[in-house]
């Protein structure tokens, strides 16, 4: 199960930020987010210790938690996805797949005109869209 | 990893024994230690003590005779111990020579010995060497002898080794032989031992699994004692394996105790195993076993009162594995590459580092202290199971505990119960501190990840370490952590979190008591841009929930406070900060602060520059992002001029405020309304008039909110505002601080005030033109109209009009003493006051373009003149500017200043353009061969006959509009020059000095003639002296007062030449008409060679002429040739003479006669000349119109 998807800006700042766990603290989340942008950098600026990934939107598997596991994806424009979930057993394609299709949604809610590139999301269609694929994470892969 | 025993962190080192000769024990056993693989030695002194060393063995024996009641466990707690101290691989026994070569009493005494040893080390397989310590000569021992000593000990001839103490040359070497001996020999024995051990498992008759496992050990074991790495290794993962399997299995144990057990047993073989992985290098492989064996027993939770148990074991193998990783990332630098796609799980970097192992090993060992703490609370002990607890040890097996119980001289081991067991494990676990423990772990995560510049993931360690600070009550350590990572959350924009932090923050100073800070922390949250609830419910921290609602909480808690509405204070959670009567509390808000978000000044001029005295308008706007409306009682704006401060009063507040420094009286304005409302700005126009000059900025505003909090937030312009970091990121709409438009975007916090006009006039009287070469003086007049003038300073700048500088350094001039082209010679003073009078204090400073002067005092009307030495090297023309500088007070204190500026263009022109002019002697032509060349060749330098009279004319014309005086013009050579030529009337003065009116010529003839046969001939350099004229005062002015201007010009190098042939022509002076005269052509041939010359007369109209119009004729070397014509003049008048042409053969050159030279006047009839006429007296020089 997702329980947190974040987009992270240019500065490492959060543009959107939404856990789906009853149970356990956001906050903590939050923190899990905030320090998986160290992993991003550390690829992002070591690509040769990554060989193969390097030039690729999907960023993999940036660390593993106890309980979690969290993975990244890099835009064009360097805006940063990560995915928190709990299934420690996940199939890269159902992330790959996931991430494509919050990256659309993305693109879709920045491209309204009355946002302000650099500042937070606060679409409302963003979110509820951003819900539905939280949702249907890994029951489709064909998506 | 300091927890496990000496034996088990260590790699097993070879033990050897030595029997007897205890002199030489401690020689050897340094040498062994230091020999590669290294050996441990166990030294007895004499034979009998063997027995104290082999008859412990029966006690501890696995199969012990009487039944324990202790169920046998996997590992024995002391076997490993036991076979690095205690058990020899080989027993060396050591015998003086003179035993062997003594009495027969003495052999029969190591015969015996042998025996005993022999004995004691039969049946467990010891290998057996003798050392013979000879002292003097090896010779002494008879080779029979040594093979009855080898047969007595029942050894190979190589494992009797002759030792030499005294031979310090050999010694080394027997040493090294006797070391490298007894490695075999250890090797051999546990090789054996191994397979021994190897053989039962492999007969797979073993009756219980456990047994597996421990054979496993052993045999791994007994690899490491050998350096058999990969042998141990396997065997090591054999028996992790195996106890794998046994878990669920076994039943021997109480369920508690059994996975304790298991557990223990794992984390033993998992240790060895990482540490043979990460020894050989294999990183990636240690990694991915570790975490193969955290996955596989993490689930093993077990019982729910043994819980903590479990958590605490999770934690120690993070911890170990990220202390290994530390240790052998220390020698091996950079481990490999990451595989990511090795396998389906791929390892990330995230496992390298040590770091993270540390952090989990926290956040484990966190997760054991909470249930714990809940084992703790539930467990009533009672006295009977206390007393159990209190004699519980561990037991012989590795992973089990006992009870032990004294029954008199016995001692027994009892097996625990379950129950027992985890009131033993509760009781020894409140024994630690684990809060102290976690802080150690997160720091060693902190600083691990701090090092390798991963700033998030040490500042989430730093956060948890801060909590756990908190908790502890280390208010200093937590406050220092939280305020670093508070400045990264900032930055980045993270509110929740900063929130959060902030949260610890607050609460932290609350308990240290420290207002301020409180203050500034609650305010800072109460700004944060948080307008939703974030969705963080559980865990909130001390702050609470991040929404809007907590925000507007801590706003008013802290006004609470800071308003000292004592009688209102319900909040028991301040109770304990307390601002006294009377005390203050300013915070400080710069433009880095974070409390830029509570309070946010910007200042704006509405003009740019204003009148001394005149009003400005300034334009106060002040932001507040708290969440509430805050009333400001006062605002004092403040300028780098304090007496232009003013007080803002709140006009709804009766109270006036109290003025800051209370000393002097500023003006007070009061302002209708003063509250600050959330994220609006509150604008407030003001005017301000000052006197100064200069600069006039607003420092700062600050706010008074209530009897003691007062905001000094330093002033920004408008036009480089900084947007604030935290709420741009957020989406929240920009506003401006001025409605102006074009104040938003070139608003200035500052603005210029003009100086007052100067009333002092600033005169440049400059006469017309400079000319090149003479001082040209530049009057300066000041006359004061209104302003006194002190302290003044007369500035002067030269600067080239045309832009660019006054001199070019690539110019090489003779007579500039330096390169500058307008030169600033000096500053002379009034009429009558001379340099040395000026005071000492006064300055003076001149430089080539720049001079700096100090000007007396002058007072209201009085004026004050010098004049400006300024001369010229080039024609040029210059701007002067010459400014003042003054105060218009005698006062120290008012520095103000007031400057006058003129300037003033200044041609510079040359006054005297000088030439010159080569001439001949008049009707005589050398035939200079260079003179033919010249018209394909570039070089045009004159040319010169040798030893021939030359007539050098130098004019000098006045180019200028005005009338000059000259001196004189002479040719000066350099005093270091050769005198090559000899130039007549070269230096002589005009009588009086000559009147040269503009555009007027003055001109002198030098005759030059050289002998030296040089090709180049320098001639000199034409000095001419003159002045201006002076006009009317030219009559008064004596030539000594008066300076004379040299211009010098170098005449060039001319080249000298023999001509080879001289062509004179000789006529009479003049003609009458019908007169016959004779014309002379007087060819003359100055070379050795004869010379053909080819020669035409052609005929004049004005003449009749007798002779050959053509011929060629020879001339003689060093003769003359004279032809000669008669001729009779037909016309009066200047008549040309019959053209005269010849062309030398030789030098296939041919000549032509000028044509002035080559004319004659004819009289019409005989004139009649005064005798007089004809005079000595030469005429000098020439002055033609």
């Amino acid at each position: 199960m997702i329980v947190c998807v974040a987009v992270v800006g240019h500065q490492n700042n959060p543009l959107f930020i939404q856990s789906f766990t009853e149970a356990d603290d956001a906050l903590k989340l939050h923190h899990i987010v905030h320090c998986s942008l160290d992993v991003v950098d550390e690829r992002v600026n070591n690509p040769k210790k990554s060989g193969p990934m390097l030039n690729e939107t999907f960023l993999g598997l940036l660390y593993p938690i106890e309980n979690y596991k969290v993975y990244g994806y890099l835009t064009n424009t360097k805006v940063k996805f990560i995915l928190v979930t709990t299934d420690l057993d996940v199939k890269d394609a159902d992330v790959r797949n996931f991430f494509r299709r919050f990256h659309a949604a993305y693109v879709d809610a920045v491209s309204n005109p009355f946002h302000v590139p650099g500042k937070k999301i606060t679409s409302r269609t963003f979110a509820e869209r951003v819900s539905t694929i939280v949702k249907s994470f890994g029951f489709s892969s064909a998506g | 990893m300091e927890e496990y025993p000496e034996e088990l962190r260590t790699p097993p080192v070879t033990l050897a024994s030595l029997v007897g000769c205890p002199e030489l024990h401690s020689l050897i056993s340094t040498h062994f230690m230091s020999a590669q693989p290294p050996i441990n030695t166990l030294a007895l002194p004499d034979v009998s003590k063997i027995i104290y060393l082999f008859n412990n063995k029966t006690d501890s024996d696995p199969t012990p005779t009487a039944p324990s009641p202790l169920v046998p466990g996997i590992f024995k707690r002391d076997w490993l111990l036991k076979h690095r101290t205690k058990l020899p691989a080989i027993l060396a026994a050591l015998f003086p020579s003179h035993h062997l070569t003594g009495d027969p009493a003495q052999w029969q005494q190591l015969c015996s010995d042998l025996d005993s040893i022999k004995a004691v080390i039969r049946g467990r397989n010891i290998k057996f060497a003798v050392v013979v310590v000879v002292n003097d000569n090896v010779d002494e021992i008879s080779e029979d002898r040594m093979i009855a000593l080898r047969k007595r000990a029942e050894v190979d001839a190589k494992y009797v080794i002759v030792l030499n103490p005294n031979d310090a040359a050999n010694l080394k070497l027997s040493l090294h032989r006797m070391a490298s001996t007894f490695s075999e020999l250890a090797v051999a024995y546990y090789r054996e031992e191994g397979r021994r051990v190897k053989q039962r498992i492999e007969k797979k008759n073993v009756n219980s699994v456990e047994l597996i496992v421990r054979y496993c050990f052993k045999v791994a074991v007994y690899a490491e004692f050998r350096s058999d790495w990969p042998e141990a290794l396997k065997f090591y993962e054999e028996a992790y394996h195996t106890l794998r399997e046994i878990v669920g299995v076994t039943t021997r144990l109480p369920a508690v105790q059994r996975l304790v057990e298991i557990k223990t047993i794992a984390e033993q073989l998992h240790f060895k195993i990482s540490t043979l992985l990460l020894h050989s290098g294999k990183v990636t492989e240690a990694v991915a076993w570790f975490r193969q064996h955290k996955n596989a027993y993490k689930r093993l939770v077990g019982a729910p009162e043994g819980t903590f148990l479990h958590w605490e074991w999770m934690s120690r193998q993070f911890l170990v594995f990220g202390e290994l990783l530390e240790t052998s990332s220390k020698t091996t630098q950079g481990f490999a590459p990451i595989i990511l796609s090795t396998s389906s799980k791929p390892l990330c970097e995230w496992e390298y580092y040590p770091a993270y192992y540390y952090q989990l090993a926290a956040h484990y060992l966190s997760e054991k202290r909470s249930v714990l703490e809940l084992a703790i609370s539930m467990s009533e002990t009672n006295n009977e199971i206390d007393s159990v607890v209190d004699s519980v040890v561990p037991s012989v097996y590795v992973g089990q505990f006992a009870r032990l119980l004294e029954q008199g001289d016995n001692v027994d081991m009892l097996p625990l119960t379950d129950e027992e067991y985890i009131c033993y494990a509760v009781s020894e676990g409140k024994r630690f501190r684990d809060s102290l423990e976690i802080i150690a772990l997160l720091k060693k995560a902190y600083e691990s990840y701090s090092s390798i510049k991963i700033m998030r993931m040490s500042s989430f360690c730093g956060f948890q370490m801060a909590k756990e600070y908190f908790a502890e009550g280390d208010i200093g350590n937590a406050k220092q952590i939280l305020d670093t990572i508070a400045s990264l959350y900032r930055k980045e924009g993270w509110v929740t979190l900063l929130w959060d932090v902030l949260g610890y923050l607050r609460e932290c100073s609350r308990k240290v008591g420290a207002i301020k800070d409180f203050v500034e922390y609650s305010l800072e949250m109460a700004a944060l841009p948080i307008s939703s609830d974030t969705g963080v419910r559980r865990d909130i921290g001390l702050a609470g929930p991040a929404n809007l609602l907590q925000r507007e909480i801590v706003h008013n808690e802290v006004f609470e406070l800071v308003n000292g509405d004592s009688g209102l204070a319900t909040n028991e959670r301040i109770n304990n900060l307390k601002i006294t009567e009377g005390e203050s509390l300013q915070l400080e808000v710069d433009l880095v602060s974070p409390l830029r978000l509570v309070m946010l000044a910007s200042v704006s001029f509405h003009e740019q520059t204003v009148k001394p005295g005149a009003s400005t308008l300034i334009t106060i706007s002040l932001l507040s992002r708290l969440p509430l409306t805050v009333d400001i009682d006062g605002l004092e704006i403040q300028f780098n001029q304090s007496n232009c401060n003013f007080l803002i009063t709140n006009g709804q507040k009766s109270q006036l405020v109290e003025v800051s420094d209370g000393i002097q009286q500023h003006r007070t304005e009061i302002a209708p309304s003063l509250s600050l409302q959330s994220n609006k700005w509150l604008r407030l126009t003001y005017d301000v008039q000052t006197d100064k000059s200069g600069k006039l900025e607003c420092l700062s505003v600050i706010a008074k909110i209530g009897s003691h909090l007062s905001i000094c937030c330093r002033a920004e312009s408008p036009a480089s505002l900084d947007s604030l970091p935290l709420w741009t990121l957020g989406d929240f709409v920009q506003t401006v601080p001025i409605k102006d438009p074009i104040l938003v975007l070139s608003g200035q916090k500052s603005t210029q005030v003009e100086e007052p006009d100067p009333l002092v006039d600033l005169h440049l009287g400059a006469s017309g033109p400079a000319l090149v070469g003479e001082v040209f003086l530049v009057p300066v007049t000041l006359v004061s109209k209104g302003h006194d003038v002190y302290s003044g300073e007369l500035k002067i700048n030269l600067v080239d009009v045309k832009g660019g500088g006054l001199f070019s350094p690539r110019d090489n001039e003779p007579h500039a003493m330096d390169s500058h082209h307008v030169q600033l010679l000096g500053i002379s003073g009034p009429e009558g006051e001379d340099d040395s009078q000026l005071d000492s204090d006064k300055i003076k400073k001149i430089q080539q373009s720049f001079g700096l002067i100090s000007v007396p005092i002058i007072k209201n009307g009085d004026s004050w003149s010098c004049k400006l030495e300024i001369k010229w090297h080039r024609p040029k023309p210059i701007m002067l500017y010459v400014s003042l500088g003054y105060s218009p007070y005698s006062d120290e204190l008012n520095t103000q200043t007031v400057h006058v500026h003129k300037n003033l263009q200044i041609e510079g022109h040359n006054a005297i353009v000088l030439y010159h002019q080569y001439l001949m002697p008049f009707r005589q032509d050398p035939l200079l061969l260079s003179k033919n060349k010249k018209a394909s060749e570039s070089d045009h330098s004159e040319s010169l006959p040798l030893n021939q009279k030359n007539v050098l004319v130098v004019s000098a014309k006045n180019c200028t509009e005005l009338p000059l005086r000259l001196k004189s013009m002479s040719i000066e050579v350099e005093d270091n020059a050769e005198r090559t030529c000899s130039i007549q009337h070269g230096s002589e003065e005009l009588a009086n000095p000559a009147l040269l009116v503009p555009g007027e010529e003055f001109k002198k003839v030098f005759s030059v003639s050289s002998n030296k046969n040089k090709s180049k001939l320098s001639l000199g350099t034409v000095c001419l002296r003159w002045r201006r004229d002076l006009g009317v005062e030219e009559q008064c002015a004596t030539t000594s007062t008066l300076s004379w201007v040299v211009t010098k010009q170098k005449l060039p190098n001319v080249n000298l030449e023999l001509p080879p042939l001289i062509v004179s022509f000789e006529c009479p002076p003049y003609a009458v008409v019908g007169d016959p005269f004779t014309y002379y052509i007087r060819i003359s041939n100055q070379t050795q060679l004869l010379q053909e010359i080819k020669y035409s007369l052609g005929d004049a109209q004005s003449f009749v002429l007798s002779g050959y119009h053509n011929d060629t004729i020879y001339v003689l070397p060093k003769s003359e040739h004279i032809l000669s014509y008669k001729l009779v003049p037909l016309v009066s008048g200047m008549q040309q003479l019959p053209k005269f042409s010849m062309t030398s053969v030789r030098y296939s050159a041919a000549y032509q006669p000028s044509n002035s030279s080559n004319s004659v006047f004819i009289f019409p009839s005989k004139p009649h000349f005064k005798a007089t006429v004809s005079t000595n007296s030469r005429v000098e020089s020439v002055v033609n119109l």
